[in-house]
């Protein structure tokens, strides 16, 4: 397969790519930019480790091809905040959501992009949401609370990045 | 065994370097300190820099448990410091850090803080006396009129305040106290009150370093494609029309497969599509789950068991009424989220391994046994394990790396598939057991018979323990034999069952090894995983025989002031036993592993004919709790796990290869699934026991008790499948 260039806005910044265009962005991310806050989990979008946006909406990262994401916007768990302080970030803290944590970065990302559209959101809608991400620990009952934590917040919080959305 | 902390706490110390103590509890001491003391290299446990700054050496792993936390918790407490200036790293192989009931550097048996408790806040405690003492000499006050507080030695007159950092040099030269007092419990500031992770942050921002995010840009990517049957061999494969795909760097054969190494791990997964194998099964035995079922059988007919536990005589008489039930569970993969992977870095003077591993010992031998270089020219970065649950005790992903390595000579990093993870795990054995039990006209129990027959996780760990723990030069033939011994024996195969705490009148316990060449490994909870729902769930069906509540049967019969007694009252307590909602439904177990007695109590409804969790309540004692809510979200997390096997978990193998592949086939437990958990630890300052396992055991036959008691239907084989109409 044929390298093509391709440009895309990664967390505000922007990329231009000489790459193999089936390659799933997530791949992209972590071999080709060393990026390695997206993580592998199944290679076929049934675990949500990979969580990204693509222009907002989270998407898994493994069953994206870094062509269809030409000209748009990604945002990955490092974009999210300056400093790691997103309120979903702090409530993941103060819930002490993470046991092992290699999921947590695809959790954070399916639960700005709820918040994002949905500032108070149900049970109801926190399982559909976040239902397509697996949690091998069980973490579950605390990613439930820290979303309802940090809903409050979310609305009001200004993110210093620039390009960083939700 | 009378042995002076003294042989086990160092001072090691050089001049200029800070303050660094290390110690070990090594068995190799019990038998022989002075050959520990001599051994004890400079890998310090703790190490205080002449700027003050704190580093902790974490020997343990940090799968998700909380050991990071717990470590630092219990040095910092005696230490008089913040947690949270404490710095951590993954600790090095060392023979010190030999885990004193495994013989190795392990972490497993929900083990680290109950075996290192005492010795890390004697570390912590020396460290502060050292200090102590040094301000005594700076300041010329006696020892007894400071103290230490908050990385500072203060006098009680307030004239003294001396920050750690201008103490280190002084301390560093004292030596190791005798006899360093320990906080009593009235003292604690942080034990049972440090709730924070210590490990939140970088697992929220994407910073934390699991073994897939080994800091080597430079490595190439390798994937591995391998029969998939177990053991079976490769007769073909295409392997240049894989070499010519984009990206593809090199293609070689390793012992369990074909590596393609390329620029990117997609690229190599690309080109693995192409490669074409062609194999054959190696052993014609026992290729299917019902052949294996079959043996299973025939181990009953066979009646060859052992006799781990028998007391009292079987009744005689006319008239009594005999239970007799079959449980089976069938094989299980881990299915951590981090699919397995090793980094390794060949360099001028030997290797750098990158890992997340429950055994970084085992690690280093695999590695070293495929690079063929001693093991001592190797060092193994331990990173943060993606999931463990007994998995990543098994270094069969490292030593496909450094074959890797060796077959190319430059940096790799191999990554497997989920995919690989589900087929090539190291499974949960299939079990079949066969319990009986005798009671009179009285409902009083005279006999509890119970047999389990399955494959042996020990002979399994046994042989592929081959060239690492057992040394490479012993021949096949007596490794073989080594694993038959180990696995004819009991003790992993039962636990849980052999220690039955009921108290009937007469009890046998046996195991029957049923070979198979399925790969076998610890899961979570190991025996107790299954011995824990058998025990439960007869425990159950014996309670409904003797026109007993399931909770007055247990009373009944377990001793009056037992722990399991005690955590059984409180769940009872906690879910209003008996008195459950309108529609929902309760099941009650208790099973004590790891030294800690969990009961639980889950809460159904049957919707639809669909099983829905409404509720679990637990309730645990492990001692006193080091960071309690770390011990509640252990307890969430097993009861999870428990449950996610009991409905969904499945590995069946057909023609020898597994049929599962990936989460469609293999599912888990996902967040609409999941019911509420309310955990509750029992007040207690006895020494810490286990959390990593004890909430998982209990779970599957607390379920399976309340689907009986919602539907009528026993069920008794894993996972649990409602007949329809329920």
């Amino acid at each position: 397969m044929e390298k093509q260039t391709i440009q895309f806005e990664l967390n505000g910044q922007p990329h231009k790519l000489e790459i193999e265009p089936d390659t799933p962005m997530l791949w992209v991310l972590r071999d080709a930019l060393n990026m390695t806050g997206t993580k592998f989990g199944c290679g076929v979008g049934l675990c949500g480790a990979c969580t990204v946006h693509l222009d907002g909406v989270a998407l898994r990262s493994c069953s994206l091809p870094v062509s269809a994401v030409e000209g748009k916007k990604i945002t990955t768990i490092e974009g999210i905040s300056d400093n790691g302080d997103h309120p979903l970030q702090r409530a993941w803290v103060a819930e002490n959501v993470p046991q092992c944590g290699y999921c947590q970065s695809g959790q954070i990302m399916s639960a700005a992009a709820l918040l994002a559209n949905n500032a108070a959101p149900k049970d109801q809608d926190i399982d559909k949401a976040m239902s397509g991400n697996i949690c091998r620990c069980g973490t579950y009952p605390r990613i439930r609370k820290a979303i309802k934590r940090a809903a409050a917040e979310v609305s009001t919080w200004e993110p210093k990045a620039e390009g960083a959305e939700s | 065994m009378s042995l002076s902390r003294r042989e086990f706490i160092r001072n090691l110390s050089v001049t200029g370097g800070g303050l660094s103590l290390g110690f070990t509890l090594s068995a190799i001491a019990a038998d022989n300190s002075s050959t520990v003391a001599a051994d004890l290299s400079p890998n310090a446990f703790l190490r205080i820099s002449p700027a003050g700054e704190i580093v902790m050496q974490i020997h343990k792993a940090e799968m998700g448990q909380g050991v990071v936390t717990g470590i630092i918790t219990l040095i910092a407490e005696e230490l008089e410091v913040d947690p949270t200036t404490v710095r951590y790293e993954m600790a090095p192989v060392d023979k010190a850090f030999s885990d004193p009931e495994y013989y190795f550097q392990v972490t497993g048996g929900s083990s680290s803080i109950r075996t290192y408790h005492r010795i890390l806040r004697q570390a912590g405690a020396s460290a502060r006396l050292m200090l102590i003492k040094a301000a005594s000499q700076q300041s010329g006050l006696p020892v007894e009129q400071l103290y230490a507080e908050n990385a500072e030695v203060l006098s009680r007159d307030g004239a003294v305040r001396l920050p750690y950092s201008d103490l280190v040099s002084l301390a560093s030269a004292l030596p190791v106290p005798e006899e360093p007092a320990l906080k009593t419990p009235d003292q604690y500031r942080l034990i049972g009150q440090q709730n924070q992770r210590l490990d939140n942050q970088p697992k929220v921002d994407g910073t934390a370093t699991f073994g897939i995010d080994a800091p080597v840009p430079d490595a190439l990517v390798a994937v591995v494609v391998r029969c998939p049957a177990q053991k079976g061999k490769l007769t073909g494969a295409d392997r240049e029309a894989a070499r010519a795909q984009p990206g593809v760097v090199n293609v070689v054969d390793i012992d369990s497969g074909i590596a393609i190494i390329a620029s990117n791990y997609w690229r190599a997964r690309k080109a693995a599509e192409v490669l074409n194998i062609q194999w054959q099964p190696a052993d014609p035995a026992l290729q299917s789950s019902a052949d294996i079922d079959t043996a299973m059988i025939a181990a009953f007919e066979k009646d060859d068991f052992t006799s781990d536990r028998s007391e009292g005589k079987a009744p005689e008489g006319e008239g009594l009424m005999t239970i007799e039930a079959e449980y089976n569970v069938p094989f299980l993969a881990h299915a951590a989220m981090e699919p397995l992977n090793t980094t390794v870095v060949p360099t001028n003077s030997g290797a750098e391994v990158w890992v997340g591993t429950q055994s970084p010992d085992l690690a280093r031998s695999a590695a070293a046994t495929a690079l063929g270089i001693d093991e001592k020219l190797i060092t193994v970065h331990n990173c943060f394990l993606g999931g463990g649950f007994g998995r990543r005790a098994m270094p069969d992903n490292v030593f496909e790396a450094a074959q890797i390595a060796a077959a190319i000579g430059r940096p790799v990093k191999l990554v497997w598939s989920r995919e690989d993870d589900t087929r090539h795990d190291t499974y949960r054995p299939a079990v079949k057991a066969r319990l009986l039990a005798r009671l009179d006209n009285n409902g009083q129990v005279l006999s509890w018979e119970y047999r389990v027959a399955g494959p042996s996780v020990m002979q399994h760990n046994v042989m592929e323990m081959h060239g690492s723990l057992i040394p490479g030069w012993v021949p096949d033939p007596l490794v073989n034999i080594m694993g038959r011994i180990a696995g004819s024996s009991g003790p992993l195969a039962l636990e849980g069952a052999r220690d039955l705490p009921y108290r009937f009148k007469h009890i046998e316990v046996g195991y029957s090894n049923v070979e198979t060449p399925v790969r076998l490994g610890a899961w979570r909870s190991v025996g107790h995983s299954y011995n824990g729902f058998f025990v439960e769930s007869f425990i159950d069906e014996l309670a409904q025989a003797s026109g007993l509540d399931p909770v007055a049967f247990r009373r009944q019969w377990l001793p009056q002031d037992s722990k399991n007694r005690l955590v059984l009252d409180k769940v009872v307590e906690m879910s209003n036993w008996g008195s459950p909602a309108p529609g929902h439904y309760q099941g009650i177990a208790v099973h004590e592993s790891f030294k800690s007695p969990v009961a639980e109590v889950v809460e159904i409804s049957i919707d639809q004919g669909k099983i829905k969790l409404e509720k679990v309540y637990c309730a645990i004692d492990c001692g006193q709790a080091v960071n309690p809510d770390i011990v509640k979200a252990q307890m969430e997390s097993g009861i999870i796990f428990g449950l996610t096997a009991a409905l969904k978990g499945e590995i069946t193998i057909k023609e020898g290869a597994v049929e599962q592949s990936n989460f469609h086939d293999y599912p888990m437990l996902r967040m609409n699934e999941i019911p509420d958990i309310e955990v509750v630890i029992m007040d207690s300052e006895a020494s810490p026991t286990g959390v990593g396992e004890p909430g998982t055991p209990p779970v599957a036959a607390a379920l399976g008790n309340a689907i009986f008691a919602a539907t009528g239907q026993r069920l008794r084989q894993l996972p649990f499948k409602l007949e329809p109409n329920a």
